[in-house]
């Protein structure tokens, strides 16, 4: 597996650059009275390369977002591309590479053969060798290569995220999109994965748009911050973290890194507030 | 339990407690009852007809081993057969439900429908349409004991979390994988459960099924000896069904920890 020299990353406005890209995105659901917009008029321009993180309050439609970018949902009006295809098919040509809050491991199945079972079922091409060897390589990359035999009732709650996250990268897509991935988990453990999250995503150079509603986590982790308000669900700013990646833990004391932080909470305050009187 | 707790509780336990560990509670218990039960039919002379003291009981069986052991022995491959007939027909009626979604349509209502029959009605309809063999007393277990089978393990399919079943599809999984890679490993632990009660309903539906028509089989030494009022022997009978029910039910659970050994255990952690 290449793993790309540590690179500073840029963060690129630039829309042609896009990876991922939504266009007055709306999705609505439910069925007669209980219909709802979930999402208004999203435009997003997620460039090929970038940590973005979706922060919000509850109900402002942050994992549907996610879920129509990763094909789980269906705009109602707008569009959404993932390298330029519809977003299922990307899905179905190993493009994304889901990890939800819940590790939804397969009980019966060991760490090893629960990292392989997407690839195994999404890409006949490999023998059943080189998947186990795939595996084995992404266990490596999440620092739990010697628990690959360990079934997943043997395994705390963070090391069964780290196989959700094997999991996913096992499929090498272009894009993660991780929805509350570390939500279950306790202030020290979300800390160590924050760390190895930023350290996978510098070796392996994938895009990654993850959700969550820490303010911390988000500053550490994104270059991108798109900040989303309520009823509604729509994009009310975009935040730019100038900090420099790596990310060493001094980034947690420095000035850019506080500032940051008040700058988002003061954001998100305003994200309370419903939009357009609705 | 670890052996942490095992030696705190050396440590802070009197040696008498030792009495309320493992099995010896049920063990006490069942021997006070029969001691209790052997006191009261001799100290109120109770009539050996109504109810036999335990030592008359354990008489009986020493008394007529062979007859129950070859009926034991009749009710014990009846109860076999059926088990695994019943097994069969509610596990393929549930892959049918889950996989065909029109076919569950049709079928599930017809199978509730049918669960409210009162199936020991249906025993001497079975001995007029299959005779007095093995062949009733089969027929009369399957619809008695496979409809747990069948709903534990539609529950058990039904209770995949959704954002897995989104993972699995997401990448193109087709309806064929996902019941059989997912949604029948992920229902074990519950099926094995159905088929616990399956194997309960096994031992009444045979013992029913002799009582309508039958030339052996501990239902049939029942019937037989309550007749003679040999209540004794009635009694024994009793007993050894008991026991072919419990071994049924633990020979069950035994394929479970071998099988599932992830499945949730009750007094075990």
């Amino acid at each position: 597996m290449p793993l790309s020299a540590l690179r500073p990353m840029e963060p690129k406005p630039d829309r042609a650059a896009a990876l991922i890209r939504t266009e007055a995105l709306s999705v609505t659901l439910g069925r007669g009275t209980g219909r709802q917009e979930i999402l208004h008029d999203i435009d997003l321009a997620v460039p090929e390369g970038a940590f973005v993180c979706l922060i919000g309050p509850s109900g402002c439609g942050k994992s549907t977002l996610l879920k129509a970018l990763g094909g789980l949902v269906l705009p109602s009006a707008g569009r959404v591309t993932v390298a330029g295809l519809e977003p299922a098919e990307a899905a179905r040509r190993r493009m994304i590479g889901l990890v939800f809050q819940d590790a939804n491991l397969l009980p019966w199945k060991n760490a090893l053969d629960n990292v392989a079972l997407l690839r195994g079922i999404a890409d006949k091409s490999l023998s059943r060798a080189e998947l186990r060897e795939r595996a084995q390589a992404m266990l490596d990359l999440v620092e739990l290569g010697d628990a690959a035999r360990r079934r997943p009732h043997e395994l705390s709650g963070g090391m069964r995220q780290r196989v959700a996250i094997a999991r996913a990268l096992a499929l090498d897509p272009a894009v993660l999109l991780m929805d509350e991935p570390f939500g279950a988990l306790d202030a020290i453990t979300r800390d160590a994965m924050s760390r190895s999250l930023l350290d996978i995503w510098q070796r392996t150079g994938k895009t990654i748009i993850l959700v969550t509603h820490s303010i911390e986590e988000a500053v550490y982790l994104a270059s991108e911050v798109h900040v989303m308000g309520i009823r509604p669900g729509r994009i009310i700013e975009t935040l730019h973290v100038p900090l420099p990646y790596p990310r060493g833990d001094a980034v947690l004391d420095s000035a850019e890194f506080g500032q940051a932080e008040r700058r988002l909470r003061a954001l998100l305050r305003l994200s309370h507030q419903p939009g357009d009187g609705r | 339990m670890s052996l942490g707790t095992a030696s705190l509780a050396d440590v802070e336990r009197p040696g008498w407690r030792v009495a309320t560990e493992g099995w010896l509670p049920a063990l006490i218990l069942a021997f006070a009852a029969v001691l209790a039960w052997e006191a009261a039919v001799r100290v109120f002379s109770v009539s050996p007809y109504i109810v036999p003291a335990p030592s008359a009981i354990v008489a009986a069986l020493w008394r007529e081993w062979p007859t129950l052991a070859s009926a034991t022995l009749v009710t014990a491959r009846e109860i076999l057969i059926g088990f695994v007939v019943s097994a069969v027909v509610g596990i393929a009626l549930a892959l049918l439900i889950v996989r065909f979604d029109w076919l569950g349509r049709a079928l599930y209502p017809l199978i509730v429908l049918f669960q409210n029959v009162p199936k020991v009605a249906l025993a001497p309809i079975f001995i007029l349409w299959f005779g007095y063999d093995l062949a009733p007393k089969i027929g009369l277990i399957t619809v008695i004991a496979f409809f747990p089978v069948t709903l534990s393990m539609l529950a058990g399919m039904e209770s995949v979390d959704p954002s897995l079943l989104a993972l699995m599809r997401s990448v193109g999984t087709g309806a064929t994988d996902i019941l059989f890679k997912i949604r029948v490993p992920h229902s074990l632990p519950q099926l094995m459960a159905g088929l616990k009660i399956a194997a309960t309903f096994s031992v009444i539906g045979a013992i029913v099924g002799e009582f309508a028509g039958a030339s052996a089989g501990l239902g049939y030494t029942i019937q037989f000896a309550s007749t003679q009022l040999d209540t004794a022997l009635v009694f024994a009978a009793l007993a050894l069904v008991s026991v072919l029910g419990v071994g049924f039910y633990y020979l069950v659970e035994l394929v479970e920890t071998i099988a599932v050994p992830w499945a949730p255990k009750f007094n075990r952690d």
